[in-house]
């Protein structure tokens, strides 16, 4: 059974990275550009994903509105959330884990890590 | 291609995106935006550039896109102004970053030499001089980087006995994020031989237990080789959700708890007997576990089968999602509706369609050759075919259209840099970027504009000095618009400068033989002189416009897109050029004329009007060249026919009918054909692909009755025309 990892990020050259890195791996991929679109992806979507990994700068909604968001949904808030962005800095990770990220990952990822990472949160 | 390849492609494209928009956000903000979403769609283009040209190891990209980011971020947050000058230099950095991905794309790893200086200037701006070196660190490794975590017997030594012993209690926390003890546990257990003890002490009775809460405690016993940085990697990311201790083996903390601690392959061996050992932590954890994960816990344990439902049971969960879904049904996913499509694809699809159109006019045609009654079956069925078929064909078309955008996009740094280059400030004001028009016109259009905007700053604003002589703000305006109108697209570039100085043109226009001296001309006729080849009024050649091209060349250019460009201006108030282009390149509204048996189609767009010559009309020159007078004025008549070698001698005037219509520099003159078909669409068929380039001829297309029409090219039947008559003459 693969799992589904559901990605969230409004640049298409990230998401295209992030497809290639987790169908490599095995998973089933399913994206989204932006927090709302997540959100609307993840009612749609048949199969709920075991893993989101999600960017941070987004437009419409960004990372942190979207991780509350689904935190604040009894359907969803079992899903572990990784956060991928370029902020390496404390301040960005604390505020997505106050958010109820679940782990994060660093830009650019190494796709072993990434994959690594998403076997590490899900079960 | 290799699937990195394609992303790197992918990745280039979307940086030519951001960079549009973060150059669109940038000007808005220099006109006055304050909406904050506009600085945050900037700072994202330049975060987005910065985060693919990492995956990319792009260094000069990541080092200037950092910089620029990090000034970016203190006008976000407020710390640095948006002032004008800030704006400014923004903006050249915007070119800057331009320039650096167009070098990244190509390989070339150049230095840029406005590069540097423009990063010491926005690091100055973000008052970050000394955070450079934190941003170099910043890139230097992108490792998933443990906190650093000042540990109490840190120091370890590396020769200490092989193994930890780790005591940990998650918090609810822990939970509420989705991650969960059991993974962490098994996550240790990889790193060595583990011993894992649990702590159920703190579990209350069950009509007491909070599924929300954090009951339970582990101790595990890792031996092994793994060091003390990697098992506290394992819980990077619940550091500061749970209490953890490592500390190496025989060293000091004992699990002061540890009487009915149990083990847990034991207590798993009780509830499972053959699961699978791989599962074998999750047991117990996923019977307390506070929310209930989305899949149905596959091992809920006969030990604790009394406990009550946990908060969300799956079922439930599935429940509610179930009603959720259709409680949001209409909210569905129609955001980012669209695909990439290859242009080859689609450009096929216009040919397919473009011989369904021609194939349906053959059946139309056959079918009232045959003589059915316009109300039979047969002939009602094709009216309907032949309006599906036009739908078909304006949906199609439909595909290939863009905004113009993408194109009015390029000008701004063009103004920029001519007004940098002619010491002239300019404004540039854009209008209609949402007008769509196909591909290729949109392609084609981005010389002649740049070209005409290059002209407006260049010759058509005057320096401060005129300006403020004349009463007007230093800084000249050049507008860029368009619209659609009647079914073309209509492009303005309009400045408000001196407008043409009538009296140099006409002088240079004179004095390089493209007029005579004697030459009675309107304003408007002058003004069109400068689409003359050769015709240059730059006094001075200067560096921006004067390269040897002059408005000759837009207007070819614009010609060959089946358009037409008109000036007008207006003394000390400025000058406006008008380019009407069809909105597609794939068809043609023609007319259908017969010369000497053959069919020949005229586009109508060249065509003023059309009249039937009376003898006493027509002049002739001497030899074959004749003109004709209309309305008082002469133009030239010309026998299409003899341009074209059908006939040797020419049709008497008054036997045939006269398209009056308007070639190059606006001259106009009358084409004699034998009769008018009538007027149509045409699909255009290229000639060059099938056969070759025939002078006077731009084209050709399939008729109704399937025969084969050439497309007239009007400019060179009239160039090469006047050339006779001036030999005749």
């Amino acid at each position: 059974m693969s799992m589904t990892v559901l990605t969230v990020d409004d640049s298409r050259t990230m998401r295209e990275m992030l497809r290639l890195a987790l169908a490599d791996a095995g998973f089933r991929v399913v994206q989204a550009e932006d927090g709302i679109h997540g959100l609307e992806v993840l009612q749609a979507e048949p199969e709920m994903p075991q893993v989101i990994v999600t960017d941070i700068n987004m437009p419409r909604m960004d990372g942190f509105g979207f991780i509350e968001e689904v935190r604040g949904d009894q359907r969803y808030r079992a899903i572990p959330i990784l956060v991928l962005t370029t902020e390496s800095d404390a301040e960005k990770k604390n505020r997505a884990r106050m958010a109820g990220a679940t782990g994060w990952i660093v830009k650019p990822f190494n796709p072993v890590k990434l994959v690594d990472a998403i076997r590490r949160v899900a079960a | 291609m290799d699937p990195l390849a394609a992303i790197r492609e992918t990745f280039f494209q979307e940086c030519e995106e951001q960079l549009a928009e973060l150059e669109s956000g940038l000007l808005a903000m220099e006109g006055g935006d304050q909406d904050p979403e506009t600085i945050n769609a900037v700072f994202r283009a330049v975060h987005s550039i910065k985060g693919g040209a990492g995956a990319f190891s792009l260094e000069a990209l990541i080092r200037f896109a950092h910089v620029f980011e990090t000034a970016l971020d203190e006008m976000r947050s407020g710390r640095l102004a948006p002032s004008n000058d800030v704006l400014k230099s923004m903006l050249r950095a915007a070119d800057v970053l331009a320039d650096l991905v167009r070098a990244a794309h190509a390989g070339d790893e150049a230095e840029h030499p406005g590069a540097a200086t423009l990063a010491e200037e926005l690091r100055t701006m973000s008052g970050a001089a000394g955070a450079e070196d934190e941003s170099e660190e910043d890139w230097g490794d992108f490792e998933f980087q443990p906190m650093a975590v000042a540990v109490e017997g840190a120091e370890a030594p590396a020769a200490a006995p092989a193994g930890f012993k780790v005591a940990f209690k998650p918090r609810a926390d822990l939970y509420a994020k989705a991650n969960e003890a059991a993974l962490l546990l098994r996550e240790l257990t990889r790193l060595g031989h583990a011993e894992v003890e649990l702590d159920a002490h703190d579990v209350p009775p069950l009509n007491e237990i909070d599924p929300e809460a954090a009951y339970l405690s582990w101790t595990v016993t890792l031996t092994g080789d793994a060091d003390e940085t990697s098992i506290r990697e394992v819980f990077e990311f619940v550091d500061g959700d749970c209490e953890l201790e490592v500390t190496p083996l025989g060293g000091s903390a004992e699990s002061e708890g540890g009487e009915p601690a149990f083990d847990l392959s034991s207590l798993l061996a009780r509830v499972q007997g053959d699961a699978p050992a791989e599962a074998a932590p999750e047991a117990p954890v996923e019977a307390f576990e506070p929310v209930a994960p989305p899949p149905p816990a596959p091992v809920v344990a006969p030990v604790v089968a009394a406990a009550p439902p946990p908060a969300a049971p799956p079922a439930a969960a599935n429940e509610t999602a179930a009603e959720g879904q259709a409680a949001g049904g209409p909210r569905k996913t129609e955001a980012g509706a669209t695909i990439r499509v290859d242009l080859d694809r689609v450009d096929r699809l216009i040919d397919l369609v473009g011989e369904l159109v021609i194939n349906q006019a053959v059946l139309a045609q056959r079918v009232m050759e045959a003589g059915l009654a316009r109300a039979s079956a047969v002939a009602m069925g094709l009216d309907e075919l032949e309006q599906l078929t036009r739908e078909i064909q304006d949906s199609v078309m439909a595909i290939r259209a863009q905004p113009v955008k993408s194109v009015f996009q390029r000008m701004p740094r063009l103004v920029r840099e001519v007004a940098a280059m002619t010491g002239k400030p300019v404004r540039l004001v854009t209008e209609g970027e949402g007008t769509e028009v196909d591909k290729t016109v949109i392609e084609r259009l981005a010389d002649p504009l740049t070209h005409m905007i290059r002209n407006a700053i260049d010759h058509g604003l005057e320096n401060p000095e005129k300006r403020a002589a004349a009463g007007k703000p230093a800084e000249g305006v050049v507008k860029l618009s368009a619209a659609h109108r009647s079914g073309r697209i209509v492009i303005e570039v309009s400045d408000d400068g001196g407008g043409i100085n009538r009296e140099r043109v006409k002088g240079i226009a004179i004095e390089k033989g493209l007029i005579s001296a004697e030459a009675t001309l309107s304003d408007e006729e002058i003004d069109n002189l400068i689409f003359m080849p050769g015709f240059s009024t730059a006094a001075e050649v200067s560096d921006i416009s004067g390269r040897g091209v002059g408005m000759d060349v837009v207007r070819r250019s614009i010609q060959a897109l089946g358009g037409r460009i008109t000036i007008s201006s207006r003394p000390g108030k400025g000058s406006t050029f008008t380019m009407s282009l069809p909105l597609t390149l794939a068809v043609l509204d023609g007319m259908v004329v017969s010369v000497n048996n053959q069919t020949l189609v005229a586009p109508i767009t060249a065509i003023v009007e059309t009249l039937q010559p009376k003898a006493e009309d027509v002049h002739s020159l001497g030899g074959h060249a004749r003109v004709i007078s209309i309305r008082g004025g002469f133009v030239p008549l010309i026998d299409v026919g003899m341009a074209l070698g059908y006939r040797n001698e020419p049709l008497p005037a008054t036997q045939g009918v006269a398209l009056l219509i308007e070639g190059e520099g606006g001259a106009r003159a009358a084409l004699l054909c034998d009769a008018i078909q009538g007027q149509r669409q045409v699909v255009i068929k290229s000639l060059e692909a099938n056969y070759r380039q025939v002078p006077g001829v731009a084209a050709a297309t399939i008729l109704g009755d399937g025969r084969v029409a050439l497309i007239l090219d009007i400019d060179t039947i009239v160039t090469v025309s006047r050339g006779d008559m001036r030999k005749a003459g």
